[in-house]
């Protein structure tokens, strides 16, 4: 899948490039705002990164230009957190909006929405190594046994389950299993994963939630270590 | 000096005025006394003709009657303003050689009347009276004139006279009022001079004088007050910028520093991994902190709740409670809710507020104990407050408890996702939609909360 980034900012396009490539996108990369609309309009890309803040043309001007002809998805980022930014950006026709410092994680994640083909099936079940899930009647086995988990401990399983191998931050957690997509005091999804973990990795030697310090959660499995 | 000058303002208004004033005194005189001037003339002639009257009527021969024409001649000599006309049909007895316009004027209505003459600029003033026949006398015309254009000439001085004299008085009055206006001034001038010198850095520089006027004390006395006002902002916004430098610095401290040992020599796979870790987290607690300083931020500059729905607080505490669930039953503790009101919200806001105040209610309450949340319609307000048991805070702290960064316990740091923002994003929040924050600290409940207007 062909990813154009347009960004000004050396480490930012760096990073992305690298990280987005190793996730598996075609990564095309624009220094500026006349040069990034030319490529944008030049091929196909799936989604587009587009900075608001860009030498010569900035990033609304490319939107404008762009969406005279394409309707390709489009990803703001801007430093400024502004809401008439955001209100502009998404009126202008960008498809997402991110605010700089943004993490990483998130940024995929918003990719993966904007590029997700419709229609594609949500799986019914899904099973990790000894580990099996039915997202339908919401039930957990693990080697056979039945997990006596809560609602909310289920949901936080299957959306890691739907996930699985994907590193998913707490925030992605708090917005997807309580809807929650702001930062707030409360350290609840710490508190929910020590809890399913308790349940569901703690009388088994092979552990399957694992935590990636400073990025968040993913469910996987890794053999016995 | 610019136009708005009090003293030239002032000296404006007293020049305004003297000019009604003297419009007025001057055209209530002018008007007086032209009226007594026109009546002048009028009576004159009537002074005249009582005293020649008896002698017209008694002779009725042209014997006597040569001798009236001697006396109205040496009469009209005596003062030249007078005319004497006698019209009849008898030549013998006419006076004042009477031409076509005399005749003409003279066969008009009797009494008192105004006769243009055509070499003279005003008109004279004539009484016109007949004279029944006498003896061999037939009627007479007798006429008696004034000319007015010594009445005319007083009434033009009277009028340059009473102009000039306002125009004097008024230019008086203005120089005068600029004069006591910049001694009245004189206060006004001393206390801007005064406030000249509280330039900063003299922050806690205040305005003193006395005496003052009682119309300035006023003025000095809220001006003092916002003086005082602006000085407590001021380091309140000093000691934040502190404290933002201080939050921050602890992260970064530990970023350089980790980076930099694990760059001094050759190190396994694995401990790099690690110190990328740590790192990756202290940057997540820089972007978490300001994140929330921006938030903050925009709140400052006046930015609204704009996304408003109408949501019931009840039901958005339960969603609250829901998503604290763990958390609470972690730290055992239960919360009772009660009461519930309709208010116009931005729903996301309302939740983060919640959840801030849940969060810090649930981190000062002991396991066992019950946590109460009320919602309470008012006159003009909903108030929202949650109550956990704990002990007393002292009364300094009250106020200063959604402040940023305030603690309490100055030693105590805040590790996690708590910064020491928590209250303040309650307040923005509270500021956002036209509400306030209140605290109170009795009966062994702290109770934190906010207001919304209905």
């Amino acid at each position: 899948m062909r990813v154009l980034i347009i960004e000004d900012e050396e480490k930012t396009a760096d990073y992305l490039h690298r990280g987005l490539t190793e996730q598996g996108y075609t990564v095309d990369r624009a220094r500026d705002g006349v040069e990034g609309l030319h490529l944008a309009l030049e091929s196909d890309y799936a989604v587009i990164v587009l900075d608001v803040m860009l030498p010569g043309l900035d990033g609304f001007g490319v939107l404008r230009a762009l969406r005279a002809r394409k309707q390709t998805p489009v990803i703001m980022l801007t430093a400024r957190e502004r809401v008439e930014d955001r209100i502009r950006g998404l009126r202008d026709g960008a498809d997402d909006y991110l605010g700089k410092p943004f993490s990483f994680l998130e940024l995929v994640a918003r990719l993966q929405a904007l590029t997700r083909r419709s229609g594609g099936h949500e799986p019914v079940q899904v099973s990790i190594a000894d580990l099996w899930i039915d997202l339908i009647s919401r039930k957990a086995t693990r080697a056979g046994t039945r997990l006596d988990l809560t609602a909310k401990e289920f949901s936080l399983l299957s959306v890691l389950a739907r996930r699985q191998g994907e590193i998913l931050s707490k925030t992605a957690i708090a917005e997807m299993v309580w809807d929650i997509n702001f930062d707030s005091d409360a350290n609840v999804v710490e508190v929910a994963i020590k809890r399913l973990r308790a349940k569901l990795d703690g009388p088994f030697d092979e552990k399957l939630l694992h935590t990636i310090r400073g990025m968040g959660y993913v469910l996987e499995s890794r053999g016995v270590q | 000096m610019s136009s708005n000058s009090i003293a030239l303002r002032l000296s404006g208004m007293f020049t305004l005025v003297a000019l009604l004033v003297f419009l007025l005194i001057g055209g209530a005189l002018y008007q007086q006394v032209d009226k007594g001037l026109g009546l002048l003339p009028e009576a004159e002639l009537d002074a005249r003709y009582s005293v020649l009257e008896s002698a017209l009527n008694r002779y009725g021969t042209p014997e006597h009657w040569v001798k009236i024409n001697a006396k109205l001649k040496l009469l009209g000599e005596e003062d030249k303003r007078i005319r004497f006309w006698v019209v009849s049909g008898n030549p013998g007895y006419e006076f004042g050689e009477p031409d076509a316009l005399i005749r003409a004027f003279a066969q008009g209505p009797l009494g008192m009347r105004d006769l243009q003459l055509p070499d003279h600029p005003y008109p004279l003033k004539v009484l016109l009276t007949e004279l029944p026949a006498k003896d061999q006398r037939p009627p007479l015309r007798f006429m008696i004139g004034i000319d007015t254009e010594t009445f005319h000439q007083t009434q033009h001085q009277l009028l340059i006279a009473l102009v000039s004299l306002a125009v004097i008085g008024v230019l008086l009055a203005s120089a005068l009022g600029y004069w006591v206006a910049r001694i009245g001034l004189k206060p006004l001038i001393k206390l801007s001079h005064e406030a000249q010198r509280l330039a900063p850095p003299l922050r806690a520089g205040r305005l003193r004088l006395s005496p003052l006027p009682p119309e300035l004390e006023q003025f000095v006395d809220s001006f003092n007050s916002t003086l005082e006002r602006v000085e407590q902002a001021y380091s309140r916004l000093e000691s934040f910028n502190a404290d933002v430098a201080h939050e921050l610095r602890s992260p970064l401290t530990n970023l350089i520093g980790q980076t930099q040992v694990a760059l001094t020599r050759g190190r396994s796979a694995e401990h790099y991994f690690e110190v990328l870790q740590s790192n990756l987290e202290e940057l997540e607690r820089l972007r978490s902190i300001i994140n929330d300083m921006l938030f903050l931020a925009s709140a400052d500059q006046g930015s609204k709740a704009t996304k408003l729905t109408s949501t019931s607080l009840a039901d958005e505490v339960a969603t609250t409670l829901e998503y604290l669930d763990f958390i609470l039953e972690d730290a055992q503790v239960q919360v009772r809710v009660s009461g519930d009101a309709q208010v116009q919200i931005e729903i996301a806001h309302l939740r983060r507020a919640l959840i801030n105040l849940l969060s810090n209610a649930v981190q000062h309450t002991a396991p066992g104990q019950v946590i109460e949340v009320q919602i309470a319609v008012e006159e003009h307000q909903v108030s929202i407050g949650v109550a956990n048991p704990g002990s007393p805070i002292a009364s300094e702290h009250l106020p200063r408890l959604f402040e940023r960064f305030y603690r309490v316990d100055a030693s105590r740091s805040n590790s996690g996702n708590n910064h020491g923002l928590g209250l303040a994003i309650v307040k923005a929040i509270a500021l956002m939609h036209g509400g306030d924050v209140f605290v109170r600290s009795d009966r062994g409940m702290n109770t934190f909360g906010i207001h919304l207007p209905v």
